[in-house]
């Protein structure tokens, strides 16, 4: 266990918590049902996130991060680890930096294992304040990603299970492919309401519906 | 010269005008000459220009490896000002505009220099207390400049978007009434002809192999048509300076990158100023053709390459678009890059080097065009007396060195 | 459109994912105390902006977020190669005009 000063970020007395989007303005027409839409966005706010960081040569380190979160660190670019039934996934951002995101309130947890399960240099920071996730769904997804980033979004360069940081509607976002038919992204906080607003304007020539 | 006048349009219209004199000559090289200059854009040929007229100096030669006014001078966005911050380029560019305002007449070529006034505007309040303090630093150089409000431009410029309910909303902007655009082919041309006229030989097609030297002295160039001597050059070849740098074993503290622009089909009269903007970074005027005349920052990588990049061309358009919603749907005709000489102190290098007579003139980055009178009038008195102009001697290459830099990012309209 | 192999992300991106550095390999003098005015000159401002093949500094903003170095031609823009911080190029004018 490191001697490091830790909080859990969510208070233990009862507060109004909201997500980047609760004051979104939306003014496209949106579908009333998901079947008839071609893009159906589903916020999944209140998500754990934590960024780590630590030296991948270390295999004490990686070993450490398997032994805490139950998933392996992956440890090139691409394919996330993850154990969709307990809601844990690890994804690769840079050689020495990975995303963790777990279900919701559990990120405290999470963060205390790393820090006993883990020895030498390494950080965690609780990010979960810093951004949300869009989950993206229906027939039109692909189509609508072409129109916001230069990233192929084509099955064959984007597999499922694939994650990667990159641009996005001039600014920039984390793609991930969940499976045939879902993605993701996770958006920062300070773009959230401009990239939900662009995500409905480009997704309304399809038809859009929000999931709620 | 043949004098232009409209006597003599009418009279060559008698004969169909078949019969006008050729405008400069494509004299043979000679082995000696008492000045050459390398690069025939417009800095080079009013350096010349003003050599013989100013300085008596004749027996001249401009070296071009292409075509009069090829480079920079046909490839950028025609924009003239003078509302640099620091004294030191407000004198220069002030300079400049004053030669401007009687260039046609001088060189008796209509180089269609319009002073329909210049705005930079202003979106975040940062940006106007710069402006003002730009504005108020300019006055007291005796350069107009005004701080307009929002009604102001809008009456101006009834077209631009001036509501509060944009990404970026105009809050302000600089105004200096005698800015404008000119006419850029013809001011290569004017001093070429006025320039030839006086007795200079303008060399095309001919390209610098190599600096000769001896001794740390120049003796002349080497080119695709021989050796020339001369015991003093003055190289002015914008973003080549590097590479002709290179040839006399001297280093410049300059990077040259790509600078593009584009036009837009031409259409009615909608825009007769020019409008900047460094926050939402682009700029535009309207040609007397009718088009949209359209720039915006640099490439960040260095090139040679006289084209641009995708990326650079959208975030423009994007910027042109937020500010004249009308333009989005205006289309583009034409897109170029120029190679452009940046210093990291956004000015010019007008200056000796350590090789005796042999000066440079460089580093004008992307906003050379404007000070083309100017820089050729002060870099011909550093040639004609071997050593500095007085407005030229602060741009010395010893700023690199001793610190004393004159930092016009802010002014220079194009971040790099 | 430069499309730029990223050494840490093993894949290809677009040039909007970066931005260039300028010139790489430049090392800060040893003793700043001890340098002369020149070679501190040199040091910030004199770069060498060749024509032909360069060493130079791009970040991927957009994506790793680490700074790595790209061999490229500054005439046709052509990438040669790209390699990590701490390493060397294997490419350079000379090698290009030997392979010829
Ligand atoms: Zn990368």
């Amino acid at each position: 266990m490191s001697e490091f000063a830790t909080i859990d970020l969510v208070p233990t007395e009862p507060v109004k918590a909201e997500s980047p989007l609760a004051m979104c303005r939306v003014d496209v027409i949106t579908e009333p049902k998901a079947q008839s839409a071609g893009v159906v966005v589903r916020e999944h706010a209140f998500l754990g996130h934590l960024v780590l960081r630590g030296n991948a040569g270390d295999a004490g380190f990686v070993n450490g991060v398997e032994q805490a979160l139950g998933v392996p660190l992956p440890l090139k670019m691409g394919p996330l680890s993850v154990d969709e039934a307990r809601g844990v996934s690890l994804q690769w951002i840079s050689p020495d930096e990975w995303l963790i995101i777990v279900p919701g309130g559990e990120a405290f947890a999470a963060e205390q294992r790393l820090r006993e399960t883990l020895g030498g240099h390494f950080a965690v920071m609780n990010v979960s304040g810093g951004q949300t996730v869009l989950e993206l769904s229906g027939p039109a997804v692909p189509e609508m990603l072409m129109k916001c980033t230069p990233y192929d979004v084509h099955p064959n360069h984007f597999p499922v299970g694939k994650g990667v940081s990159t641009t996005f509607a001039k600014t920039t976002a984390i793609i991930r492919r969940l499976d045939e038919d879902r993605w993701a992204l996770v958006i920062r906080r300070s773009f959230a309401d401009y990239l939900y607003r662009w995500l409905l304007d480009a997704s309304e020539e399809f038809g859009v519906h929000v999931a709620r | 010269m043949q004098h232009y006048s409209g006597f003599e349009l009418v009279k060559h219209g008698l004969s169909h005008h078949e019969n006008w004199q050729r405008v400069w000559r494509n004299p043979e090289p000679r082995s000696q000459y008492d000045i050459i200059i390398v690069g025939g854009g417009g800095h080079g040929l009013a350096t010349a220009y003003y050599l013989a007229k100013e300085h008596g100096i004749t027996n001249v030669a401009v070296v071009e490896k292409g075509w009069l006014g090829g480079g920079n001078t046909a490839r950028n966005t025609t924009i003239v000002r003078s509302n640099y911050l620091w004294d030191e380029a407000a004198w220069l560019y002030e300079h400049a505009m004053k030669l401007w305002e009687g260039l046609s007449q001088d060189l008796n070529y209509n180089v269609m220099f319009s002073q329909r006034g210049v705005m930079n505007l202003g979106h975040t309040l940062q940006d106007m207390r710069d402006i003002n303090r730009r504005v108020n630093a300019n006055r007291l150089n005796g350069i107009d400049g005004e701080v307009l409000d929002v009604k102001q431009i809008q009456e101006i410029v009834p077209l631009m978007d001036c509501s509060r309910n944009t990404r970026y909303p105009v809050l302000g902007a600089s105004w200096q009434p005698r800015a404008g655009v000119a006419r850029h082919d013809a001011v290569a041309w004017g001093f070429a002809r006025a320039a030839d006229a006086l007795g200079v030989h303008l060399l095309q097609r001919t390209e610098v192999t190599g600096i000769r030297t001896s001794g740390g002295k120049v003796l002349g160039v080497e080119t695709s048509r021989g050796f020339i001597g001369a015991k003093t050059v003055g190289v002015v070849t914008a973003g080549n300076s590097g590479v002709l740098a290179k040839m006399a074993g001297i280093r410049l503290p300059i990077e040259s990158h790509p600078l593009q622009a584009l036009v837009s089909e031409p259409m009615k009269p909608v825009l007769d100023t020019v409008v900047m903007s460094n926050h939402v970074h682009g700029y535009i005027s309207q040609s007397d053709k009718g088009d949209l005349v359209i720039g915006a920052g640099i490439d960040g990588y260095n090139g040679y390459g006289q084209r641009g990049s995708y990326p650079t061309i959208e975030h423009t358009l994007q910027a042109i678009v937020e500010l004249f919603p009308a333009f989005s749907r205006v289309r583009m005709n034409r897109q170029w890059g120029g190679i452009v000489d940046t210093t990291p102190d956004a000015c010019p290098i007008i200056s000796a080097t350590p090789v005796g007579g042999l000066f440079f003139n460089c580093g004008w980055g992307t906003g050379g065009f404007k000070a083309t009178p100017g820089s050729g009038n002060v870099f011909a008195a550093t040639l004609a007396n071997g050593k500095a102009h007085p407005l030229a001697a602060p741009f010395s290459i010893d700023r690199f060195i001793s610190g004393k830099l004159i930092d016009e990012h802010g002014a220079a309209g194009v971040a790099h | 459109m430069l499309h730029i192999y990223c050494p840490h992300c093993e894949e290809y991106r677009e040039e909007e994912e970066f931005r260039p550095k300028g010139e790489a390999h430049i090392a800060r003098p040893q003793n700043p105390e001890e340098t002369s005015d020149e070679e501190w000159g040199d040091y910030l401002f004199f770069r060498k902006n060749p024509r032909g093949a360069h060493h130079e500094q791009w970040y991927h903003a957009a994506g790793c977020r680490k700074f790595f170095n790209v061999t490229r031609d500054t005439v046709s823009y052509e990438i040669l190669e790209t390699y990590k911080v701490g390493e060397l190029p294997t490419i350079d004018d000379t090698s290009r005009r030997a392979a010829k």
